[in-house]
């Protein structure tokens, strides 16, 4: 089976790295995974995105998908933009601090969590990307905490390891999110 | 930091240009010369810290000009050398590539194609095929470029570049594009497959207790410069008979055949699948090596298709030799973008779709 991915948001807000903690992630699941970058005269405050391709049958997956099963948007514009790639019956999940709870497509499902506001009251604002991660896991099902933590242990390099609690407890914090308190 | 690892025989998540870099390192490259262009900066930046940790040598050139004649030195001691760049700086090197394809020098390029001409943007492309096989020196030379299609034949056609460079003494393109060189995929780097090759005949390596030899790109007489041309395209043909290289799908029985190289190719692929469950006859030729090229495979080919096409990120480029391959038998038809990232699966699917019904 293949399915697809989009992390979408703010230069600066962990869009590239979120994705490669979850293409490593399907990579230490033996699954094959294929992640790129959306790649152009990017800077800090603009939008980013990457794609990640997770495929357990093929060897090599195909690249630049007409639609996405999963999109995570982190920022409204990310929303807008992207809104309409998703898969019909895929999921939008949306933060919900910095994303307006507005649901323009009857075809799709959606998911907001506010995770800017949850990982400020963390105490670090830049772990909304990770806690993010654990919405979407609890939602896809296809990757488990675990072994994103795993991949978080790969990713984040040596210098910045100190980094690493935090970053496993907003991943458990996203998983553990109760839903129902914004998507009623 | 995947960025940083060289280990064989294990499964890493791995950059493109970092997979080309390590790789390098692998196949036991000496000197990396080099200037910063987007899409390929990740590989001067990598060999600027690995080069010097190993003893290596590293040089940040001050132009792409200088970078590969910095490389032409470095080969003509024999040293395995690269240099890597991106499309309006490769075109800088054009003159020193005759040199080396005239001096017989193994010098490596990695070319990691972003949108032209010109300036153009840092977007994915393919549109320095015509550069990379056909090339802007003067004279009659080939270059041998290698296409890969996904990170891991990042890692296995750096290691040939190398090998075939100094197995025919040859200049060798690692052609990539921008969407290949930032992509991450599982890969597994294994040890350097090749024999090294013996260049005491040749190499400079100083004169003391033997005669000097002489590497020079010079033919002060209509005969020797006949004779030398002769010979060099010996070689070429004989790099023709041994190493032309392509992956093949589904085209036995194949109405429709889709050519496509690098990453286009991953998306022809899928098409070709997604086809032959909806029961269109459908195949796939994916050149590896671009010169050589699998032109007698496709002229061979062109007696049982009906249709060829071809998919590329370009305004056509490589179709121009699937059409002299395939000879005016059939029709040879485009699917393009012009630059960024590849056809999508459903548009080429649509497009064969549409095809077939006329076939």
């Amino acid at each position: 089976m293949e399915n697809n991915f989009m992390i979408a948001g703010f230069g600066g807000q962990g869009v590239l790295l979120a994705g490669e903690v979850l293409a490593n992630a399907f990579m230490l699941d033996n699954k094959n995974v294929t992640w790129y970058p959306s790649y152009g005269a990017e800077m800090r405050g603009g939008t980013v995105n990457c794609e990640i391709v997770m495929n357990d049958i093929e060897d090599v997956s195909s690249v630049n998908k007409a639609e996405t099963d999963f999109i995570v948007a982190l920022n409204q514009a990310s929303f807008d933009r992207f809104l309409s790639k998703v898969k019909k019956g895929g999921w939008m999940i949306a933060n919900s601090t910095l994303v307006k709870q507005l649901k323009p497509r009857a075809d799709i499902n959606y998911i907001f969590a506010p995770v800017t506001a949850l990982a400020d009251k963390l105490g670090n604002v830049k772990m909304a990307n990770i806690l993010s991660l654990g919405v979407l896991a609890k939602i896809s099902k296809l990757v488990s905490v675990s072994t994103l933590e795993k991949a978080l242990n790969t990713v984040i390099p040596p210098h910045r390891k100190n980094l690493l609690p935090l970053n496993i407890k907003a991943l458990n914090l996203g998983y553990e999110y109760d839903l129902s308190l914004v998507n009623a | 930091m995947t960025e940083c690892l060289i280990e064989t025989g294990k499964k890493v998540l791995t950059k493109g240009n970092y997979a080309i870099a390590n790789a390098a390192i692998l196949a036991g490259c000496e000197c990396y010369f080099g200037y910063p262009i987007t899409p390929q900066s990740e590989i001067g930046e990598f060999m600027s810290g690995k080069m010097q940790e190993l003893k290596r040598a590293y040089v940040s050139a001050e132009s792409e000009l200088a970078a590969i004649n910095m490389v032409i030195g470095a080969c003509s001691t024999g040293a395995k050398a690269m240099t890597s760049s991106s499309s309006c700086a490769v075109a800088l090197m054009q003159e020193a590539l005759s040199y080396a394809a005239s001096d017989e020098l193994p010098i490596v390029l990695v070319s990691v194609m972003r949108g032209g001409p010109g300036l153009g943007n840092i977007y994915p492309s393919q549109g320095d095929y015509n550069q990379a096989t056909i090339g802007g020196g003067d004279g009659d030379y080939k270059i041998i470029v290698l296409a890969p299609s996904t990170v891991q034949e990042c890692v296995d056609l750096t290691y040939k570049a190398f090998y075939l460079a100094h197995k025919y003494k040859n200049p060798t393109i690692m052609l990539a594009d921008g969407l290949l060189g930032q992509m991450m995929e599982p890969i597994e780097y294994k040890e350097y497959p090749y024999p090294e090759i013996d260049n005491s005949d040749w190499a400079l390596t100083g004169a003391k207790n033997r005669p000097a030899k002489v590497i020079r790109s010079y033919a002060p007489s209509a005969d020797t410069q006949c004779e030398f041309l002769n010979r060099l395209h010996a070689k070429y043909k004989l790099i023709e008979e041994n190493e032309t290289e392509w992956e093949e799908i589904n085209t036995e029985d194949a109405d429709i055949i889709l050519v496509s190289f690098g990453s286009p190719a991953r998306n022809a692929k899928s098409a070709m699948k997604e086809c032959r469950k909806l029961g269109i006859k459908v195949g796939l030729l994916r050149p590896i090596t671009l010169f050589p090229f699998p032109s007698k495979r496709i002229a061979e080919l062109a007696d049982t298709a009906k249709m060829f096409i071809s998919v590329e990120i370009n305004m056509g480029q490589m179709i121009r030799d699937v059409k002299l391959a395939v000879n005016g038998k059939v029709p040879v038809k485009l699917l393009n973008k012009p630059v960024g990232n590849p056809p999508s699966v459903e548009e080429i699917v649509s497009r064969i779709k549409k095809e077939s019904e006329v076939l």
